[in-house]
């Protein structure tokens, strides 16, 4: 049997496999399988590794996360208070951008290595490290500077000032976001993970024209992406779809992996790749609150009938929510380990 | 002429261009195009064009939603009190996000383009308990509760639709008030609105407009 690692990295060089590479994301159910409340388990980062470890063991997926939520990026740039709900992700509980003057005061810490708010996902990598390093693909989350403010100031205010200005203070805060993202992205690097998924819906014409995408949103990925490279990075839009500008993603910033939307016609993004890189075809997790077993096999063999011919290629899923019974998440995984496989690996 | 003006307006909605968009209707007024006129053949076509090109599958982009109700709703800010009687109110709506939710854009996009609609939209904010939401409907005789959620918690939990529904039911109220719902999850689950006992839902902001209009006319028959 082949580890995830060893699938993964086949994936991308497109060698043989026994299997596509699966990607199941589940993060909040980690509370589910230690039987705690999310705000305890996610106060700890040897929870949140124990956690990820078993599930993995216990689904047999070929991914393990580094991350606990998006609002913990908030926390290193200032927010204290994030909200907790009792079946459901963690969100962010305080803008840290209340007012304009905010954005000068915005601080980005020089080691965020050492900042508190980043030791417990720290602790956690140290031990999926040591346990499952090199065998399976530790994943960490990173949020681009172009969507960063929305975490700070809201995405009402953001968008608001991204479209309607003043253009010198929307410039300083992407400064500092993607001097941030620079400094995250090596410290991730540093302590050990293998993807990084660069997470920016402003990557994608569902939500800024693409006029925008040219004139704003490519730069500024530039920016984050060049003094570390695109190595391990995985284009991702937070579920909004990107096909129309994959060729440009790998002609401007060289990134190689993309995750794409479930909405996106994942035949046509593997065309639009072109053997250059490695398509991701996502699944819509929310109907698995909802399908019958026959609709979960025939969706997940529909996608990857879509994807599979010649390699190069993932199955994986989004933000999956907290209450999707635990035999469809089965019958989803079981279906992928299945119509995933290759006849001689 | 008033064809130039909305072609123009048109133009700059799409390119986002705010300035602009505000110059061409500033320039109409000052050329003797009444408020009316403005608000009622310009802004109002303008929002049904979008929904068109959407229906169409021509990618109409986040932003460019979020400007096109933005300018709407200042441009209808500024004509009304110009108008030479007060305009016709469709209805009442009361939005807000669900209980646990603080993600307000959405809710924004569709309280603007309701309002260039001619619909009364009373925001009450992130967060709001269902009990508040059939209290401030009665008070302010909304025909329509709007609720907007971003994730899938805040639209099934207990505390959202669902249980302005069961309060609806208890208090006799469903004869009077309609409920809609969207965000996120409404659109990855096209018929979670019907899980959650919402009597409809609508993909975005421009089309959440027509949506609402058609439930306030459902009561109001
Ligand atoms: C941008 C985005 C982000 C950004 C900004 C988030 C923010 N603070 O606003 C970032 C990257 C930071 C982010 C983070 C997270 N996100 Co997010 N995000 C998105 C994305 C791509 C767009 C959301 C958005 O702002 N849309 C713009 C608004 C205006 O659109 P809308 O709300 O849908 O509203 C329109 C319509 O729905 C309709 N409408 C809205 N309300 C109403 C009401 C009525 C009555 C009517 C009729 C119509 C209507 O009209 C609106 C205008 O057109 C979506 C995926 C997607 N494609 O939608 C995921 C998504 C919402 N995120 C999701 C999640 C889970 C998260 C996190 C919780 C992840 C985590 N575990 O930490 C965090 C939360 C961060 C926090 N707040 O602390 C999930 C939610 C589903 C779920 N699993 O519960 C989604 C759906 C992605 C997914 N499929 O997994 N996210």
């Amino acid at each position: 049997m082949m580890t995830g690692m060893e699938r993964l990295v086949a994936a991308i060089d497109g060698t043989p496999a026994d299997r596509i590479p699966v990607f199941c994301n589940l993060l909040d159910q980690g509370a589910k399988e230690l039987g705690l409340p999310l705000e305890e388990y996610y106060s700890s980062g040897e929870h949140v590794a124990e956690a990820q470890l078993k599930m993995r063991a216990k689904y047999g997926y070929d991914c393990l996360w580094s991350l606990f939520y998006v609002g913990k990026e908030a926390e290193l740039l200032g927010c204290r208070k994030i909200i907790f709900a009792k079946d459901g992700p963690p969100n962010v509980g305080e803008m840290v951008i209340k007012k304009y003057d905010d954005i000068a005061r915005l601080q980005v810490p020089d080691d965020i290595t050492s900042h508190p708010a980043f030791a417990e996902e720290l602790k956690c990598l140290r031990i999926l490290k040591a346990e499952a390093g090199g065998k399976y693909p530790i994943c960490a989350y990173l949020t681009a500077s172009m969507t960063m403010p929305a975490i700070l100031m809201g995405m009402e205010k953001w968008l608001q000032m991204l479209m309607m200005g003043p253009n010198d203070l929307r410039d300083e805060l992407l400064t500092k976001c993607s001097d941030f993202f620079q400094k995250q992205v090596a410290a991730y690097r540093a302590a050990g993970a293998d993807v990084l998924v660069y997470s920016n819906p402003f990557g994608s014409t569902d939500v800024i024209p693409r006029t925008f995408f040219n004139e704003l949103s490519l730069p500024w990925m530039v920016r984050d992406l060049t003094p570390g490279g695109t190595s391990g990075i995985v284009y991702y839009c937070g579920s909004a779809r990107f096909n129309n500008v994959i060729r440009s993603v790998i002609e401007h910033l060289g990134i190689g992996v993309f995750y794409l939307s479930p909405m996106d016609d994942i035949a046509e993004g593997k065309q639009l790749v072109a053997g250059r890189g490695l398509t991701c075809g996502v699944i819509n997790d929310i109907m698995l609150l909802e399908w019958s077993k026959e609709e979960i096999r025939a969706e997940v063999k529909r996608m990857i009938a879509a994807g599979k011919q010649g390699g190069k290629f993932l199955f994986g899923t989004l933000v999956m929510p907290y209450n999707i019974p635990e035999e469809n998440i089965r019958t989803m995984l079981e279906a992928a380990y299945e119509y995933g496989s290759f006849e001689c690996p | 002429m008033l064809k130039q003006v909305m072609s123009q307006y048109n133009e700059a909605i799409m390119d986002t261009d705010r300035d602009r968009a505000l110059q061409i209707v500033h320039v109409a007024v000052d050329l003797g195009i009444s408020p009316e006129e403005i608000v009622f053949n310009v802004v109002v076509p303008a929002i049904e064009l979008m929904m068109q090109s959407i229906s169409e599958n021509q990618g109409i982009s986040l932003a460019q939603h979020f400007m096109a109700a933005q300018i709407a709703s200042e441009v209808v800010d500024e004509m009304v009190p110009l108008f030479a009687k007060a305009p016709e109110i469709v209805g009442t709506v009361v939005i807000g996000t669900s209980q646990g939710d603080f993600h307000g854009l959405g809710k924004r996009i569709v309280s603007g383009c309701l309002k260039a609609m001619m619909v009364e939209v009373i925001d009450l904010g992130l967060n709001v308990a269902p009990e508040r939401f059939i209290d401030e409907a009665l008070a302010r005789n909304a025909q329509v509760i709007a609720i907007s959620s971003m994730m899938v918690h805040t639209a099934t939990g207990e505390n959202g639709c669902r249980r302005v529904r069961k309060l609806l039911k208890e208090r006799d109220l469903e004869d009077r008030i309609r409920i809609a719902v969207g965000g996120a999850p409404y659109r990855f689950d096209p018929d979670l609105f019907k899980s959650v006992g919402a009597d409809g839902w609508a993909e975005n902001g421009v089309t959440a407009g027509r949506v609402i209009t058609d439930l306030i006319r459902e009561v109001r028959r």
